[in-house]
C-alpha cells in the first residue's frame, strides 16, 4: 500500500496529521492503544475458591453439622449445651481465617507483578493539526502521525513515510539481536520482513523516522502475540496436582472414617445426635486444619528467598515446578547471552587471536604488541560512526550505553578496552571524508588527518564485508610489514574467514591505505559523492569477528542442569549457525557430540546415510520443523538429549513447548521477548527476564529473573526441589499427630472410655502448636544431593505417597498415640481412676445427672470435677517435640525449627497454666510430671527413625528404602 | 530409552486398572506380589507386637508407682460435692399414681439395702461427736454403723413408699466420699426452698446432722464397709404446694467445708427441683 492510500483510510495527513476531533473520535471507536491485560478472576471469585477449596468443604460440613447439632439440642433440650455451638462458631472462623491467610498471601505476590508494570511509562510524540505534541503512548490512534527517534520505544505499528537511518531492533518481536534498518519503500510482501512497518515496542535504536499508525493496542503484531498468549490455557501446577492429590486422600480417609464410625455408632446404640458428634470429631481430626496455611507459607519463605537471589516469583505455586522441571527451553538471545554486540575474534598477522568476551573482562588477552594491531585497532577506530552516549564516564566500558550500530558499538568498545579513549584517537586524526555504509558498496570508509602534524598524508579506512575488502587490497601487512598479497595470504584469509563465520560470528575486513602526498596534498576536497580518490590498491590490515557471547555464568548453569538431570533445549529466532554455534559455546550441545550433519562432514558421507540414533545433537531449522509430524517431533524430542532449535516462531516455540509436555516432561521456559510469550505462558513455569525482558513475557511468565541471570535458574531448581522435600518432611509431621487425634475418638466409641481428647483441643494442636514447627521445617538445609539426582517424576513421585503414608500414619503416629494413651491412663490414674475401671465407664461419666462417680479409690467425684482431670494434649504435644527433631532429618542445625519447639512448648505451657483457659478451652494445669509422661515413647520415636535412616543410608535400595523412603 | 519405558508402563497401567487390584503376570495383588506383602505384613506384625509389649511394660511400671491405698493425686477433689437419692435433680411425680413414683421408691429401697440393721450390726459402736481415727498401722479399718433406723420416717421401714404416696416426700442427702477429709466443726444439712411461704421440712437424723465419727474415710480398700453418713429430708408440702415446680436448695453448713462457690453449683450444696401432682 502507498503511502497516500494509507493516509486516504486513515483520514489523515502526511503533514498536518489527524485533528484532534478525529483523533478523539478514533480513540473512542478502537480504545487506548494499549494491551489489554489478560482477563482475571474477579477478587471474590479469587476469595471464595480459598474459602471454599480443598479441606474447607469438609471443615465447613462439620461446622454445619455442630449448628444442626446444635439446634436439635435447643429444640429438644431445656439446657442446650453451648459446646456444639462454639465448635461450630469455632470451625467457622478457622476455614474463614485460613481462608483469608491464604487470600492474602497469594494477592501480596501478584501485587509486586502490578507495581513492575506501572513502572514502564511510556510517551509518544504525534503531529496533530500540524503541531508536534508529546501524549501518552495510550492516546494513540490509527492515522496519527508519528515521530520517532533513536531510543524511543515505537507506540505502535507504524507504516513509515519517511526515515534518515533508522534502525529498529526487533528482538523482542523476532529473537534477531541486530536491528534492522527501516525506510519508506516496500521491501517484502510479508508485513513482518518488509522495512516499511516498525512494530509496536520494538526499540529505534537510531535515527529517526515518521510514520503513520496503522494498528494500535491488541490489533499490533505485538499484541496478537498477546492475545494468543493470554488466551491459552495453562495446567495446574504440579505442586498444585500434589496437593490436590493429598487432600483427596486425607478427604477419602477422613469421610471413610467418619460414615464407618456413624454406621458403627447407630449400631452400637448411640442416638443420631450423638454420631452426628462423633462424625464432627472425626472429621476436624481427620483434617489438617492448619496444613493448607503451612503450605502457603513455606511456599511464601522460599519465594522471599529466591525474590533474595533475584528470581521474583509471580505466581506462588511456581516456586516448586522448577523443582520438578525436567526440560528447559531456553531463549538465546537476552537469555543465554548478553544480548550486546561484542568482538570474539580476530585475524591479523595470519594468526586468529581471542578477544576477551567475558562480561567482567577476565578472560584472556592476547598480544597487543604487534604493529598490525595498532594498524588494525586504528582502522577500527576512525571507521566508526558510534560514539559512547555522554556523562557514563563512571561506568564501566562495557555497560556504557552507546550511539550507533551495534556491530560498531562492539569495536568501539573492544578498542576502548584495548587502546585507551577512542575519542581522544579520533581527535587526534581528524576525519576528512566519509562514505557511510551500504548495502551495495558493503564497506564504509573514511579519510582521515594523520596523527602526525608533519605528515601532510592523509590516511583511508575502510571496513567491510571481508570478501569485498579483500578485492579491494593488493598487499597484506604482517608484522607491521605491507606485503603482496599472494594466493597463499588469500588461502590463509579464507581458512581464517570460513573459521570465523563457522563460530556463528559476524567478520568484517579492515584495510587502510595511507593517500600519496602528491596526488593529494593537504587540502585536496575529497568527494564522496563522485569518489574521486583511490578505493583500490589498499592494505589488508585484519579481520574482526563479532558476536552476542554468552553470559559467563550460563556454561556452568548449563552443567549443573545436566547433572540434575534436566534437558536444555535452546529454542531460537536466530540463524542456525549463530545458534550452534552458542550452544556449544554454553554447553547445551556438549563437547564430542555431533549432530548428523557433523557425522556426515566428518565421515564424509551424505546426510542421509548417516543413523540418526548415532547423533545425540541435532539442529532443528523452523522451516524443517513446519514440515514434521506429530510423529517425527516426539521422536526428535525423545531420542536426542541435545537439541538446539533455529529459526523458531511464537507459534513453533509453543509447539516445541507441548512436544515436551506431550512426552510427559515438566518444561520450563525462559524468554525475553515477545515471541517467547506464549511458549512462557504454556510452559509449566514460564521465566521472564527483569531487565532485558518484555511487559508481554513478563505478565505471561510465572517467575522473573531481575538480574536476568540465567544461572538463577539453577538456583531456582534447587530452592524447588528443596521446599519439595521440606513440604514432605511438613507433611509427614502434621499428619503423624492425626493418629494420636482420630484413635481417642474411635476408643471413646468402642470401647466406652471417656474422651481423652476434646474437638477443640484438636483445633489447638493443629493450627497453634503443630504449625511452628511444621513451618519451620521449611527452612531445613538442602541434602547434598540434591543437586544431583534426576527431577521427580509427576507420575511417580507424589508429594504424599503410600510410604509416607504409611511411616506418618503406621509407624511414627501409632507410637505417638501409644504415648498420648499412655499418658491418659498415667493422669486418669494417678487421679484415682485405674485402667481397668475405665473401660465401659463413659456412660456413667457423660451422664450429666450422675454427681458421685467413684473412682477406683472409693472416693466419689461430682460432674464438674470429673472434666477436670482430662487434659490429654501435652502429651502428644512432647513426644510431637521429639517427632519434629526427628524429621528434621540429616542436618540438626535447623536454628528455626528450634525456636519452633520452643515456641510449640511455651504454646502448649500457656494453653495449660494461664488462667482462665479451664473455662474457655476446659484445659487444665498440668503437674510437672506429666509432661514427662510420654517421654518412652519421644525416645522411642527417635530410636526408631534414627535406625531407619541409618539403615537407608547404610543399605540404598534395599527393602527399608524401598517401604520407607518418602 | 527411559523415558520410552516409563511411558509404556503409564499407559499398562491406565488401560487395565484391574492389574491393580490383581495382576496375573507378575501375580502381584493391589499392586505387591505375595512376598512383598508377607514381608510389609510381617514387618508391621513386629511392629505392632513390640509397641504393644512396650505398652504393656509401661503400663505395668505405672501401675507398680501407685499406691494400693490412697490414689497419688487428691487435690482435684479437696472437698466434697453433696449427692441426692433418688438419683435425679428433677423429681416430679404423681402422688396418686402409685407406678408413676416406683421409680424413685424402687431407687431409694436399695440404695438403702447396705444401710440395713442386717448388714450394719457386725460394725462396733462409735463415739459420737469425734473422728474416729485410725492410724495404727491396721490396714483394714473398722467401719462405724449407719443404721437405717436412724432415717426414722425416710427410712422406709414404717413408711414403705417414703411419703412419695401422700405427696411428702422423702429425699436423701450424702456428702461425697473423699478420702482423708475430716470436716472442722458439726456438720448438718439445710434446705431452703426459693418460695414465698416457708415449707415445712423434717431432717433424720434430727437437724439433719452428721456425725464425725463417720470421718475420715480411709478409701475403698481399706475401709471396705464403709457406709456414709445419710440425711433424709422430709418435705411436708401442703396442697397449695402442689402442681408447682420447687427449687430446693441444700447445703452443708455449720463446718469449714464450702458450700458458696458462685461458678461451682455441687460444691458442698445441691439443688434439685420437685413436683408433685395430685
Amino acid at each position: 500500500m502507498s503511502v497516500e492510500e494509507v493516509c486516504r483510510k486513515f483520514q489523515t495527513d502526511l503533514v498536518q496529521g489527524l485533528t484532534n476531533a478525529k483523533a478523539a473520535e478514533f480513540l473512542l471507536r478502537d480504545g487506548p492503544n494499549a494491551l489489554t491485560p489478560p482477563p482475571t478472576t474477579p477478587e471474590w471469585v479469587k476469595f471464595c475458591r480459598q474459602l471454599f477449596g480443598g479441606f474447607s468443604i469438609l471443615l465447613w460440613t462439620g461446622a454445619i453439622l455442630c449448628f444442626l447439632a446444635y439446634a436439635i439440642q435447643a429444640a429438644t433440650e431445656d439446657e442446650p449445651a453451648g459446646d456444639n455451638l462454639y465448635l461450630g462458631i469455632v470451625l467457622t472462623a478457622v476455614v474463614v481465617i485460613t481462608g483469608c491467610f491464604s487470600y492474602f498471601q497469594e494477592a501480596k505476590s501478584s501485587k509486586i507483578m502490578e507495581s513492575f508494570k506501572n513502572m514502564v511509562p511510556q510517551q509518544a510524540l504525534v503531529i496533530r493539526e500540524g503541531e508536534k505534541v508529546q501524549i501518552n503512548a495510550e492516546e494513540v490512534v490509527a492515522g496519527d502521525l508519528i515521530e520517532v527517534k533513536g531510543g524511543d520505544r515505537i507506540p505502535a505499528d507504524i507504516r513509515v513515510t519517511s526515515a534518515h537511518g533508522c534502525k529498529v531492533d526487533n528482538s523482542s518481536l523476532t529473537g534477531e539481536s541486530e536491528p534492522q534498518s527501516r525506510s519508506p519503500d516496500c521491501t517484502h510482501d510479508n508485513p513482518l520482513e518488509t522495512r516499511n512497518v516498525a512494530f509496536f515496542s520494538t526499540n529505534c535504536v537510531e535515527g529517526t523516522a515518521r510514520g503513520i499508525v496503522i494498528c494500535t493496542g491488541d490489533r499490533t503484531v505485538m499484541g496478537r502475540i498477546a492475545t494468543l498468549t493470554s488466551g491459552l490455557e495453562t495446567g495446574k501446577t504440579p505442586i498444585a496436582v500434589e496437593i490436590e492429590h493429598f487432600i483427596h486422600i486425607i478427604t477419602g480417609v477422613a469421610v471413610f472414617l467418619g460414615v464407618t464410625f456413624f454406621i458403627l455408632a447407630i449400631i452400637l446404640g448411640y442416638t443420631w445426635l450423638e454420631a452426628v458428634i462423633f462424625l464432627i470429631g472425626i472429621i476436624v481430626a481427620n483434617v489438617p486444619e492448619g496444613l493448607l496455611a503451612t503450605v502457603t507459607v513455606c511456599l511464601t519463605l522460599t519465594a522471599k528467598r529466591m525474590a533474595k537471589k533475584n528470581c521474583l516469583v509471580k505466581n506462588l505455586e511456581a516456586v516448586e515446578t522448577l523443582g520438578s522441571t525436567s526440560t528447559i527451553c531456553s531463549d538465546k538471545t537476552g537469555t543465554l547471552t548478553q544480548n550486546r554486540m561484542t568482538v570474539a575474534h580476530m585475524w591479523f598477522d595470519n594468526q586468529i587471536h581471542e578477544a576477551d568476551t567475558t562480561e567482567d573482562q577476565s578472560g584472556a588477552a592476547f598480544d597487543k604488541s604487534s604493529v598490525t594491531w595498532l594498524s588494525l585497532s586504528r582502522v577500527a577506530a576512525l571507521c566508526n560512526r558510534a560514539q559512547f552516549k555522554a556523562g557514563q564516564d563512571s561506568v564501566s566500558i562495557l555497560k556504557r550505553d552507546v550511539a550507533g550500530d551495534a556491530s560498531e558499538s562492539a569495536l568501539l568498545k573492544c578498542i576502548e578496552l584495548s587502546c585507551g579513549s577512542v575519542r581522544m584517537m579520533r581527535d587526534k586524526n581528524k576525519k576528512v571524508a566519509e562514505i557511510p555504509f551500504n548495502s551495495t558498496n558493503k564497506y564504509q570508509l573514511s579519510v582521515h588527518e594523520t596523527e602526525d602534524p608533519n605528515d601532510n598524508r592523509y590516511l583511508l579506512v575502510m571496513k567491510g564485508a571481508p570478501e569485498r575488502i579483500l578485492d579491494r587490497c593488493s598487499t597484506i601487512m604482517l608484522q607491521g610489514k605491507e606485503q603482496p598479497m599472494d594466493e597463499e595470504m588469500k588461502e590463509a584469509f579464507q581458512n581464517a574467514y570460513m573459521e570465523l563465520g563457522g563460530l556463528g560470528e559476524r567478520v568484517l575486513g579492515f584495510c587502510h591505505l595511507l593517500l600519496p602526498e602528491d596526488q593529494y596534498p593537504k587540502g585536496f576536497a575529497f568527494d564522496t559523492d563522485d569518489v574521486n580518490f583511490q578505493t583500490d590498491n589498499l592494505c589488508f590490515v585484519g579481520l574482526m569477528s563479532m558476536i552476542d557471547p554468552p553470559r559467563a555464568a550460563v556454561p556452568d548453569a548449563v552443567g549443573k542442569c545436566r547433572s540434575a538431570g534436566i534437558k536444555v533445549i535452546m529454542v531460537t529466532g536466530d540463524h542456525p549457525i549463530t545458534a550452534k554455534a552458542i550452544a556449544k559455546g554454553v554447553g547445551i550441545i556438549s563437547e564430542g557430540n555431533e549432530t548428523v550433519e557433523d557425522i556426515a562432514a566428518r565421515l564424509n558421507i551424505p546426510v542421509s546415510q548417516v543413523n540418526p540414533r548415532d547423533a545425540k545433537a541435532c539442529v532443528i531449522h523452523g522451516s524443517d520443523l513446519k514440515d514434521l509430524s506429530q510423529d517425527q517431533m516426539d521422536d526428535i524430542l525423545r531420542n536426542h538429549t541435545e537439541i538446539v532449535f533455529a529459526r523458531t516462531s511464537p507459534q513453533q516455540k509453543l509447539i516445541i513447548v507441548e512436544g515436551c509436555q506431550r512426552l510427559g516432561a515438566i518444561v520450563a521456559v525462559t524468554g525475553d521477548g515477545v515471541n517467547d510469550s506464549p511458549a512462557l505462558k504454556k510452559a509449566d513455569i514460564g521465566v521472564a527476564m527483569g531487565i532485558s525482558g518484555s511487559d508481554v513475557s513478563k505478565q505471561a511468565a510465572d517467575m522473573i529473573l531481575l538480574d536476568d541471570n540465567f544461572a538463577s535458574i539453577v538456583t531456582g531448581v534447587e530452592e524447588g526441589r528443596l521446599i519439595f522435600d521440606n513440604l514432605k518432611k511438613s507433611i509427614a509431621y502434621t499428619l503423624t499427630s492425626n493418629i494420636p487425634e482420630i484413635t481417642p475418638f474411635l476408643f471413646f466409641i468402642i470401647v466406652n472410655i471417656p474422651l481423652p481428647l476434646g474437638t477443640i483441643t484438636i483445633l489447638c494442636i493443629d493450627l497453634g502448636t503443630d504449625m511452628v514447627p511444621a513451618i519451620s521445617l521449611a527452612y531445613e538445609a538442602a541434602e547434598s544431593d540434591i543437586m544431583k539426582r534426576q527431577p521427580r517424576n509427576p507420575s511417580r513421585d507424589k508429594l504424599v505417597n503410600e510410604r509416607l503414608i504409611s511411616i506418618a500414619y503406621g509407624q511414627i503416629g501409632m507410637i505417638q498415640a501409644l504415648g498420648g494413651f499412655f499418658s491418659y491412663f498415667v493422669i486418669l490414674a494417678e487421679n484415682g481412676f485405674l485402667p481397668s475401671q475405665l473401660v465401659g465407664i463413659r456412660l456413667n461419666w457423660d451422664d450429666r445427672s450422675l454427681n458421685d462417680l467413684e473412682d477406683s479409690y472409693g472416693q466419689q467425684w461430682y460432674r464438674k470435677k470429673i472434666k477436670i482431670i482430662l487434659i490429654d494434649m501435652y502429651a502428644c504435644i512432647y513426644v510431637d517435640m521429639f517427632l519434629a527433631l526427628i524429621c528434621g532429618a540429616s542436618k540438626r542445625r535447623n536454628k528455626i525449627l528450634i525456636f519452633g519447639l520452643f515456641e510449640e512448648t511455651a504454646l502448649a505451657a500457656f494453653l495449660s497454666y494461664c488462667p482462665g483457659m479451664d473455662v474457655a478451652l476446659r484445659m487444665y494445669p498440668l503437674k510437672p510430671t506429666w509432661w514427662f509422661c510420654a517421654f518412652p515413647y519421644s525416645f522411642l520415636i527417635f530410636v526408631y527413625d534414627e535406625a531407619r535412616k541409618l539403615i537407608l543410608r547404610r543399605n540404598p535400595g534395599g527393602w527399608v528404602e524401598k517401604e520407607t523412603y518418602y | 530409552m527411559a523415558s520410552t519405558e516409563d511411558k509404556a508402563a503409564n499407559k499398562e497401567n491406565v488401560s487395565s486398572w484391574k492389574d491393580s487390584i490383581y495382576n496375573p503376570r507378575t501375580g502381584e495383588l493391589l499392586g505387591r506380589t505375595a512376598s512383598s506383602w508377607a514381608l510389609i505384613l510381617l514387618f508391621y506384625l513386629v511392629f505392632y507386637c513390640f509397641l504393644a509389649g512396650m505398652f504393656a511394660l509401661t503400663m505395668w511400671v505405672m501401675l507398680l508407682t501407685l499406691d494400693d491405698y490412697v490414689p497419688r493425686y487428691r487435690d482435684r477433689v479437696p472437698e466434697p460435692g453433696l449427692v441426692i437419692r433418688p438419683n435425679s435433680l428433677d423429681i416430679a411425680f404423681n402422688k396418686s399414681d402409685s407406678k408413676n413414683y416406683k421409680t424413685y421408691v424402687n431407687h431409694l429401697e436399695s440404695f438403702l439395702q447396705r444401710y440395713n440393721d442386717s448388714m450394719q450390726e457386725n460394725n462396733d459402736d462409735c463415739i459420737s461427736g469425734e473422728y474416729y481415727m485410725q492410724d495404727d498401722g491396721e490396714m483394714t479399718k473398722k467401719v462405724c454403723p449407719f443404721r437405717r433406723t436412724f432415717l426414722s420416717l425416710c427410712s422406709g421401714l414404717s413408711d414403705t413408699d417414703f411419703g412419695y404416696q401422700e405427696g411428702k416426700p422423702c429425699v436423701l442427702l450424702k456428702m461425697n466420699r473423699i478420702i482423708g477429709l475430716k470436716p472442722i466443726g458439726d456438720p448438718y444439712i439445710n434446705c431452703t426452698i426459693k418460695k414465698d411461704h416457708p415449707v415445712q421440712m423434717h431432717y433424720f437424723p434430727s437437724e439433719g446432722r452428721i456425725d464425725k465419727m463417720y470421718f475420715p474415710y480411709y478409701g475403698k480398700k481399706a475401709h471396705e464397709n464403709y457406709v456414709q453418713p445419710l440425711v433424709a429430708v422430709k418435705l411436708l408440702l401442703t396442697k397449695e404446694d402442689y402442681n408447682k415446680e420447687l427449687a430446693v436448695e441444700c447445703r452443708v453448713e455449720g463446718t469449714n467445708l464450702r458450700n458458696n462457690d458462685e461458678r461451682d453449683k455441687f460444691l458442698g450444696r445441691v439443688t434439685f427441683r420437685i413436683k408433685v401432682v395430685e
